[in-house]
This record gives C-alpha cells, sequence and structure tokens, in this order.
C-alpha cells in the first residue's frame, strides 16, 4: 500500500471508530494491518472526544429543514392515511424502509408500510393489483423492463405537478434526474413511467494492490480485460484467479454479463426489425470470449449469481469483475471483506466496436456498462394519489436521496446533484459505505450505459430463455457457440409468438 | 433381547455420528448467523474458529447485546428489522394447528367410528385435496380471499394453512382413532352416553397423544409455509420463510442476516417438538398398528 | 337394549354433522380452485390487455409438444424416486438404530427432529452456500476424503447437480421418515421376537420376516405423505440451482412456478399443475391399490 493510501485508510478507520461505527477490537484489528494498532486507538479516543463526534455524524445525517418543514405543511390533510409500496430489496428501498420513512411518518401523519420481496414476486403482485384494478399498492417499483407494461398504470410525473401546483414540493426540479437514466428506464413512448428511483449499473472493478505487483494497468478494452486477467490467474492460481463472473445456468445474472459482452462486441439482441441477432459473426465472437473469459475464472463460477461473485471479489478469490457498482461501498467495508482499500473502480473496458441503439429494437441501448435501473411511479388505481405524489417527492428528491445515498452504502443516485452533494463526496473515503466509486458510476452512466431491450416478453427472454440456454452451453451441452445461439434464437422465436 | 457391551458400545458411537452427521448443517448454519462475512467465506472453510460478532443478531432483532452497536448500514442498504415477523409466524402456526385439529378430529372420528359407503374413496378425496400444486390454488385463492377481504389478515392465513394441513391431520387422526378398541364406544353407549359425550369424555382423551403429534406436524409444516404467505399478503404480516427472501438483496445475499433469523426461527419450533416430543412418539406409537 | 342394537345405532349414525365442517372448507377452498384450473387451462394472460383470453386446447396442445416439459417430467420422476428410496432406507436404518434405550438416546432422536422446523428455502440456502466449490464446507469435506475435486463444482456440473439438490432435501426429510417409522417401531409386540429369537433367527432374518410385515402399513402412509409432497416440492431447485445447469435440475414444479408467476402464463401455469395433479393422483391410486391401503 502506498503511503497515501495508508493515510486515507487510517483516516476513515478511525472516522468509523469514533462515530461508534465500528467496536475496538475490529479497529485493532484493522490498524495492526497498517502496523499501527495500539497507536492508533490512542489517536482515535485522544484527539477528538468520543461523545461529540458522535453527534455530529448523527446530525449530518438528518433530512434538510426545509424538506421537513415543506411536507409537515402540506402533509395536514392526508395525516393517518397508510401508503403501500411493494418493492425489490435495493439500497433505497432498505435504506428507507428502516432508516429515513419514520422523518416522513413523522412530519406528514402518513404511514408508509412497505413490502420487501424478490424482484419476480414485485412483478406478479403488481400484475395482480392492476388486473383486478385493487389499488392495493399506492406506489409501484417498476423495473426497467417492465416500463412498457405498466405505462398506462401509472401517472406521469410531469403532469402531476402540472395539474397538482399545491402538492409540487419546492425545487423538486424533475430535470435534475440525469437525462440517460429518465431515456433508459422511465422513458416509454412519450410517457414518463414514474421517474428514476434507483441505479445499479456495471462498472470495472479490480484488485489495484495486484495489478500493480504484477504490472498491469487498468484494463482500458476487453482484450485487456482477458490478457489482465489471464495474467492475474497463471501467477496467483489456484488460490487467487483473474476474473469472477456472474454465471449461474437459469439465472437473471448469467443473461445480464453476457449482455455486457454482446454489447462489447458490437453485438445486440435485437435488430431494428425486431429479430434476435445476438447469433451473428460479433454476436459469436463475443460468446468464444466469454467463453475464453471463464476458463480462466474459478471453477464453480457458475453456481454463481453475482452474489458469488461479489464474495469472490470480495474474499481475495478473484482480482476483478464487471459487475454491479452498488458492491463496491461493501468491499470497502474491513469488518466483511478482506479486500477494504485495495479495490479501485474505473469505467467499463471500452468495446471492441459498438452497434447504435437505431440498429436495434425494442429500445435496446448496446453499451458497456448494463443497467438494472428501476423507477417509482404512482398507481392510478391507488386510493390515495396525493399523498402517495407526496411520498413520491419525497423519497426521490435531492436531500432524501443524497441520504440514501449515505445510509445505503454507496448506491447509485439518480439525480446529478446529489454526485455534488458535499455529503455524499465527505462519504468518498475507504470504508463502508464509501463513496469514492460514484464519480465512475456517473460517468458510466452519462457514456457508456447499455439498456436491455424493453417488451413484455422480457421478463421470460431474460430470466429462462437466454440464461438456461447459456447454460447448457457452458455445461458443454452443445458442439459450439454458434449451436447455442442460434437455439437461443429459436427459443426467444418461439416466445414472441406466444 | 440382550444384546453385547460392545454391540452396545458401537451402537451408541453409531447413534452419534449420524445425528452429528445431520445435525452438522444446524451447527454451521447458526455458526453463520454469529460471523462477518469475511468469516464466512474462505478456504479452507472455517468451522469453529471464527471470530464471534452478535451484529447480525443486533440487526436483526433491533437489539444491542451490548457490543459496539452498528449504525452503518448493513449490506443491502437496510437493518433488517424482523423481529415482529417471529410474533406472526408464531401466531400463525398455532392459530392454524388448533383450527385443522379441531375440524380434523371431528372429522376423523366420524370416518374412524361410522361406517358409510364410499368411506375409502371418501378419505382418499380428502387425501388427493393434498396433491394439487400450490401454485395453482394460489392465484384463485388470491382471488376469493379478495372477495372475502381476507387478503392480508391473520385470518386468511390462519385458514389457508389450517385448509392445507387438513389431509394431512384426518389421514393421521383417523388412525389413531382407530387404534381405540371400538368396544369402549360400545360399551358407552350401552350405558346410555349419547356418540358426543363419548367422544368428549372417553375417546378425546384416550387420543391425546395422537392429536399431540398430528399436532406438531401441522405446527412445521405451517411454520415453513413460503408459497401461500407470499401470495396472500402484503404489509400486515409475513412469516419468517417469505421474510428470509428479503435478504436475497440486488447487491448480494445477507447470509449472516438471513442465518441469524434462521436460527432465531429454530428456538420456538423446536420449543413445540419438544413439548410434544414423549406424546409424538407415543402417539404415532398408537396410530401404526392397525392391519 | 341388546348389543346387536347398539352396534347398528352406532353404525346407522349419520356422519355428516360430523364431516360437514371438513367438507365445506374442502369444497370451499379446493374444489374451486380445481374448476377454476380447469377454466384457466383453456386461457391465457395477455399481459398488455390484462384480460385472459380464451384459447381452447391451444395449452395442452402445447403441452404434449412442449420438450421442455417432457425433460422436466424426466427429473422430476428421478427427483422422486432417489429421494423416496433413499429416504425410506435410510430412515428405516436410522429408526432401528436409535431405537435404543443407550445413552443420550432420547436427546438424539429430539436433535433429530430440528431439521423438519427449517424452511425448506432456507434449508436450500444453507446447502447452497456449503457445497459452493469456493467456500462451501462439504466440498471441502468431500475434496480432503479424495472424493471430489475443487475444480468440479457439485451444482454447476450437470451430471452431479442433482444429486447436490437430494443431499438438502434428503437431510430435510430423512428425519422425518424416521419419526414415523420409529414410533412404528415402537408399538411393535415384544412377543413374536423372543419366539424367533429362541428359535436362533438373525437380527436380519427378524427384520426381514417380523419387522418389515409388521411395518408395512406404515410404510405405506409415510410414502403417501411424503411421496405426495415430494412431487410438489420445488424450494431446493428454485434457490440452489435455478433448475440448472441447462436442464438438468428443471423439474415440473419449477416450471410450474415460473409460468405462473414469473412469466405471467397463468393458463399454461395451471395446465402444468393439473398435469402434475393428474400424476399424482394415478400414482396415489396405483400405490393404494397395490398397497391394499384400505381407509
Amino acid at each position: 500500500m502506498k503511503e497515501s493510501d495508508r493515510k486515507s485508510y487510517l483516516a476513515s478507520v478511525t472516522d468509523r471508530f469514533v462515530r461508534g461505527q465500528m467496536d475496538r477490537r475490529a479497529f485493532l484489528r484493522a490498524t495492526s494491518k497498517l502496523g499501527l494498532g495500539a497507536a492508533a486507538l490512542g489517536m482515535g479516543m485522544g484527539s477528538r472526544p468520543f461523545m461529540l463526534n458522535k453527534a455530529v455524524a448523527q446530525e449530518e445525517m438528518q433530512p434538510s429543514a426545509e424538506v421537513m418543514a415543506w411536507l409537515k405543511e402540506v402533509g395536514k390533510p392526508f395525516a393517518g392515511t397508510t401508503l403501500k409500496f411493494a418493492t425489490e430489496s435495493t439500497p433505497p428501498s432498505n435504506a428507507i424502509n428502516s432508516q429515513l420513512k419514520k422523518y416522513f411518518e413523522e412530519a406528514t401523519g402518513i404511514k408508509v408500510e412497505i413490502e420487501v420481496l424478490p424482484l419476480e414476486q414485485v412483478l406478479q403482485k403488481m400484475t395482480l393489483d392492476v388486473a383486478s384494478s385493487l389499488g392495493t399498492y399506492d406506489l409501484y417499483y417498476i423495473d426497467q423492463s417492465w416500463a412498457a407494461s405498466f405505462s398506462q398504470d401509472v401517472f406521469d410525473p410531469r403532469e402531476q405537478i402540472k395539474a397538482k401546483a399545491d402538492l409540487a414540493m419546492p425545487n423538486y426540479n424533475i430535470d435534475d434526474f440525469l437525462p440517460a437514466l429518465v431515456d433508459g428506464i422511465s422513458k416509454y413512448q412519450d410517457r414518463w413511467v414514474g421517474v428514476p428511483y434507483d441505479i445499479p449499473i456495471f462498472i470495472m472493478i479490480y484488485r489495484r494492490d495486484i495489478y500493480e505487483k504484477l504490472g498491469l494497468k487498468a484494463p482500458a478494452t476487453f482484450e485487456e480485460l482477458y490478457t489482465n486477467s489471464a495474467t492475474i490467474t497463471k501467477e496467483m492460481g489456484p488460490d487467487t484467479f483473474g476474473y469472477a463472473g456472474q454465471m449461474k445456468s437459469g439465472h437473471y445474472a448469467l443473461e445480464c454479463e453476457w449482455t455486457s459482452m454482446l454489447w462489447g462486441h458490437g453485438g445486440s439482441i435485437f435488430n431494428a426489425d425486431k429479430t434476435f441477432v445476438g447469433n451473428d459473426e460479433r454476436g459469436i465472437a463475443a460468446l468464444d470470449y466469454y467463453t475464453k473469459l471463464k476458463d480462466i475464472m474459478p471453477p464453480g463460477v457458475n453456481q454463481w449469481t453475482w452474489d458469488g461473485q461479489g464474495q469472490a471479489v470480495a474474499q481475495g478469490v478473484a482480482a476483478s469483475m464487471l459487475s454491479w457498482g452498488e458492491f463496491f461501498p461493501f468491499f470497502d467495508d474491513p469488518t466483511q471483506t478482506k479486500v477494504s482499500g485495495l479495490c479501485e473502480a474505473v469505467i467499463p473496458p471500452q468495446p471492441i466496436a459498438l452497434r447504435k441503439a437505431e440498429e436495434c429494437g425494442y429500445g435496446e441501448i448496446p453499451g458497456v456498462g448494463h443497467q438494472g435501473g428501476s423507477s417509482l411511479a404512482v398507481s392510478r388505481y391507488s386510493k390515495n394519489p396525493d399523498a402517495a405524489w407526496l411520498f413520491m417527492q419525497w423519497a426521490t428528491c435531492a436531500d432524501t436521496q443524497a441520504l440514501v445515498t449515505t445510509l445505503g452504502g454507496g448506491t447509485g443516485p439518480t439525480r446529478a446533484s446529489v454526485y455534488d452533494d458535499p455529503r455524499v463526496k465527505s462519504h468518498a473515503r475507504v470504508g463502508a459505505g464509501t463513496t469514492r466509486h460514484l464519480p465512475v458510476v456517473r460517468e458510466t452512466i452519462d457514456k457508456y450505459m447499455g439498456s436491455e431491450p424493453d417488451l413484455p416478453e422480457w421478463a421470460q427472454i431474460s430470466s429462462d430463455t437466454i440464461p438456461v440456454a447459456l447454460g447448457k452451453y457452458f455445461s458443454g451441452s452443445y458442439g459450439s457457440s454458434k449451436e447455442a445461439l442460434d437455439d437461443i434464437g429459436t427459443g426467444i422465436a418461439a416466445v414472441l409468438k406466444g | 433381547m440382550h444384546q453385547s457391551k460392545l454391540i452396545r458400545t458401537v451402537r451408541t458411537i453409531a447413534g452419534w455420528l449420524v445425528v452429528g452427521a445431520f445435525f452438522f448443517p444446524i451447527y454451521f448454519w447458526t455458526s453463520v448467523a454469529f460471523r462477518d462475512s469475511k468469516d464466512i467465506f474462505n478456504w479452507p472453510p472455517i468451522i469453529f474458529n471464527f471470530q464471534p460478532t452478535m451484529r447480525n443478531f443486533e440487526q436483526v432483532f433491533g437489539i444491542s447485546f451490548g457490543f459496539a452497536r452498528q449504525d452503518a448500514v448493513a449490506p443491502g442498504g437496510g437493518n433488517f428489522y424482523m423481529a415482529p415477523r417471529l410474533w406472526d409466524s408464531i401466531v400463525v402456526a398455532s392459530m392454524s394447528t388448533v383450527l385443522a385439529i379441531t375440524v380434523a378430529t371431528f372429522a376423523s372420528y366420524a370416518l374412524s367410528r361410522m361406517n358409510f359407503r364410499g368411506r375409502h374413496q371418501f378419505v382418499n378425496w380428502v387425501l388427493s385435496t393434498r396433491m394439487m400444486p400450490p401454485v395453482a390454488v394460489a392465484i384463485p385463492m388470491f382471488f376469493i380471499f379478495k372477495q372475502f377481504n381476507l387478503l392480508d389478515t391473520y385470518i386468511g392465513v390462519i385458514l389457508i394453512h389450517g385448509l392445507m394441513n387438513l389431509p394431512l391431520a384426518v389421514l393421521l387422526l383417523k388412525s389413531f382413532f382407530d387404534d381405540i378398541p371400538a368396544e369402549i364406544d360400545e360399551s358407552a353407549l350401552l350405558d346410555g352416553a349419547s356418540r358426543w359425550t363419548i367422544f368428549r369424555r372417553v375417546v378425546l382423551p384416550m387420543a391425546k397423544g395422537g392429536i399431540a403429534a398430528t399436532a406438531v406436524l401441522c405446527f412445521i409444516f405451517s411454520w415453513t409455509e413460503f408459497l401461500f404467505v407470499l401470495t396472500l399478503t402484503q404489509t400486515g404480516l409475513k412469516t419468517v420463510p417469505v421474510v428470509s427472501s428479503t435478504f436475497v438483496t440486488s447487491i448480494g445475499t445477507a447470509w449472516g442476516n438471513m442465518a441469524a433469523l434462521g436460527a432465531a426461527a429454530i428456538v420456538p419450533a423446536f420449543f413445540v417438538v419438544l413439548l410434544v416430543q414423549r406424546h409424538l412418539v407415543r402417539g404415532l406409537t398408537m396410530g401404526s398398528l392397525k392391519q | 337394549m341388546s348389543i346387536a342394537q347398539v352396534k347398528r345405532i352406532a353404525i346407522s349414525d349419520s356422519p355428516w354433522p360430523w364431516l360437514l365442517p371438513l367438507v365445506a372448507l374442502l369444497v370451499v377452498f379446493t374444489v374451486y380452485p380445481l374448476i377454476y384450473n380447469i377454466w384457466l387451462s383453456f386461457h391465457e394472460f395477455v399481459p398488455k390487455q390484462r384480460v385472459l383470453k380464451y384459447v381452447g386446447m391451444a395449452n395442452w396442445i402445447q403441452l404434449v409438444n412442449d420438450g421442455r416439459f417432457w425433460g422436466a417430467l424426466g427429473v422430476t420422476f428421478l427427483y422422486f424416486f432417489i429421494a423416496l428410496t433413499v429416504e425410506i432406507i435410510l430412515g428405516m436404518s436410522v429408526a432401528i438404530l436409535l431405537d435404543a434405550e443407550l445413552p443420550g438416546f432420547a436427546a438424539l432422536r429430539a436433535i433429530l427432529s430440528m431439521t423438519l422446523v427449517i424452511p425448506p428455502a432456507i434449508a436450500g440456502m444453507m446447502f447452497l452456500l456449503m457445497e459452493d466449490s469456493q467456500f462451501g464446507v462439504l466440498s471441502y469435506f468431500l475434496g480432503q476424503l479424495g472424493l471430489l475435486d475443487k475444480s468440479t463444482p457439485i451444482l454447476g456440473t450437470s451430471s452431479l447437480a442433482l444429486l447436490g439438490v437430494l443431499v438438502a432435501e434428503i437431510w430435510q426429510w430423512t428425519p422425518f421418515m424416521v419419526l414415523i417409522f420409529m414410533a412404528g417401531l415402537r408399538s411393535l409386540p415384544a412377543e413374536p421376537y423372543e419366539a424367533a429369537s429362541i428359535d436362533g433367527a438373525s437380527s436380519f432374518q427378524m427384520f426381514r420376516r417380523l419387522t418389515l410385515p409388521m411395518m408395512s402399513r406404515v410404510i405405506a402412509v409415510a410414502v403417501l405423505l411424503r411421496g405426495i409432497d415430494l412431487f410438489r416440492v420445488f424450494d431446493y431447485v428454485f434457490v440452489m440451482t435455478s433448475g440448472g445447469p441447462g436442464t438438468s435440475t428443471y423439474t415440473v414444479s419449477l416450471y410450474a412456478w415460473q409460468q405462473t408467476f414469473s412469466f405471467l402464463k397463468w393458463g399454461y401455469g395451471a395446465t402444468l399443475s393439473l398435469t402434475s395433479l393428474v400424476i399424482v393422483m394415478v400414482m396415489a391410486n396405483l400405490f393404494i391399490r397395490v398397497a391394499k391401503v384400505r381407509w
């Protein structure tokens, strides 16, 4: 570790200890790695009074008084209402559910009940809700791939702002949402299907210490990603491998990683005629590359979703991954991982070629930064649309997003201003809940983001047709990559035919 | 039968080894609840030698055990506070057991004591209601529940769990009743007692063990049921198996937290098992002997 | 009153007041879903319009031509027979082993039933972790025994994945069998054994000639109860392999689940469920005949 890194690591560890986020033993363990130990303990204890700093830290996490005052004022008529919201277990929803919604509830008297479910259950529950026009949920969590299906079931937030001037949050600034996200996640045809709520996106994460030791540079292209990873596996295997994938057969994770490879080789899933073209020359090159890369990954990578992949990097088994940026803050947590302060985030490797969005069908946008974002919207069937609209504005306003980002462990904000928020920036140090990867996330969103096609059958294609066939392919059931891809093409055609 | 000392020793050791093998995953999972994730993922895997932490329990049950309180956010961005869900599970499992046992006791008594045409077919039909895959029942049930305002209520979930256990309960209870000699009923009838009195005063007390055994199985099946609770509840209540899926977040699985809830959830259910353990063996015994 | 009269009254008593609550509940909550599913199997949910459209026999025709379904059926049968066989044999062996008053055996019997109180989905997660080839304790043990190379992931290898899933299944449900068999064993009369022992019969002979026949009824009940559930189980597969690699662990119940919940193909999901229902009913009735179970 370089001297400067050591200092920043020490500072962040001390910071955590002083805030009471870390117990004494863990602190000593972390600092002893730096050759400090008891001396650092003295530093943490002595130089800054324990209680005071904890209080400061708490205050920093308070929502803005301005927002709270507005909520108190405008929320009066709705006191006593209960709102229901079904969501996937994601950082913003968990942070709001466990830490932040109490502020909203206190200010407005509106009770918010958040149901946290696995993603496909959210889809099922929302479908039952709209199919029977029940209105049991006031707010919908809309995955980017469902925007088409639910576009008519929610209010367009822009219309809500116009129609209900008295309920509009001052300084809500709907133009603050990153335009790429609005296009890629929330927009369907001319409508906004809610506002961007969450943005997990693929970035390149690698172990700087290993790269430096072997004299490698961060991979700038897919070719470099392979050569670097192969070098590491060769030099350090079988304890440490160059790359870890998310290749569980039959799981959406495999489809996500495959798309990033496909797009990175200039391929796409559909062409402008809405026909599957993942089996063209570029598609085959991409799958061959993926196969080559798998050979230098840890054996057993095909049992892993992003969870196993993340653990492989976190526990030092793999030296890099091209995956959800949301993992990064976890890697920096010294109590949970063995690589705190050792990982670095950069933009994804540059594609070998890149197909234009116009050449693809169903709104597919090729890009190496695969996104899995979602929107938040008010249901048309809600019995309390106004209260729900208040909650939605609060949950997606800049102040709340900044809190979510700092509390929720450095998840990617969807608003431009939040990336510059001082509270968010102050967490850009090594340690749990770091935000030091966010500049990379933002750059990836702005320039390299890739979005999956948007069609009602996509749930089946993306979590069954493609990953099952790929899983078969990687377990050796197909003669060649072309055969596997052709089979995917046949499968997709069958699904589309219905 | 007298066994030699050697055989007894071998058998004792074998028994401990076999149960040890079955117990090992439970030990391992419970130990995961006391670990930070860097102690969970290792090669070779750590079995005993880890730094125990209470953090997972603190997060799941929202209590501080006197260790440094963790203010920072768990992976996934939340403190997975789940204590009330344990209570939901207990309420649902025990009430649905009461429901299933009550209905099944009456029915099984009749099936055991009264001959009527098509009894065999009737029992087969009851059994066949358990053969429908729950996936297929969930959606029509959703619409029925919506109609009767049972969605997201304790009563709704208790009802469906009770129902789900009826075939099992009827089948087991019937065989327990079959084992109580019918002569007892007959002599009581001779004394002028009514059916109801015989059922309540004579047969029921004798079948206590069997009822306890059946109850424990109903409790276990309700305790571990996933799909109906998932489909028929929203935010009002949730049982342990369903909330456990919360730990599988978009940014990885919170293994430690999941293990903490899982380990804690073993306790109440196991307590019920222990309570009726003696009845369990005796009870099932009575039910099994009938050719 | 003569005994004969009493007997007649006892028999002629109407059972229906006693059965009424059961019948009412079962009709409302199981007959309706059955009819609904039959109706549903001739319809399909159209996500865009959110209506159930009449499609005639389309779902049934699709079923017959669906290679995926037939493959899943094969896996399901394989899973079913292996699990049931192992659970019965292992369950019987453990029950016999533990059916003695030796030091700590009462505690052992209690401990064994702990596996049952763990929700299957969580048990699946446990074994997923333990069978991981990079971090899993089970993989490590197997490696130490020289049975498995670290480069062969259990759940990531087509030929091993089903076994990997079955480990979880068998671990969880063997104690259920032990519980039932133990109860049966304890109720066996002692006299026949004493007689056989005097005749100099070996333990194995006693088991085959005495225990097995006397236990046949208990075994039949256990097979029925577990067999019915086995056909519907999908938690382990769902959590541990998602049916993979490829479709090597893909079962009918997982297929029905995905069609219904993930892809919103309610009609086809109902068709799959009904098929699975019919198969289980046929098998159960065959078994009841063959095993001569009379209720």
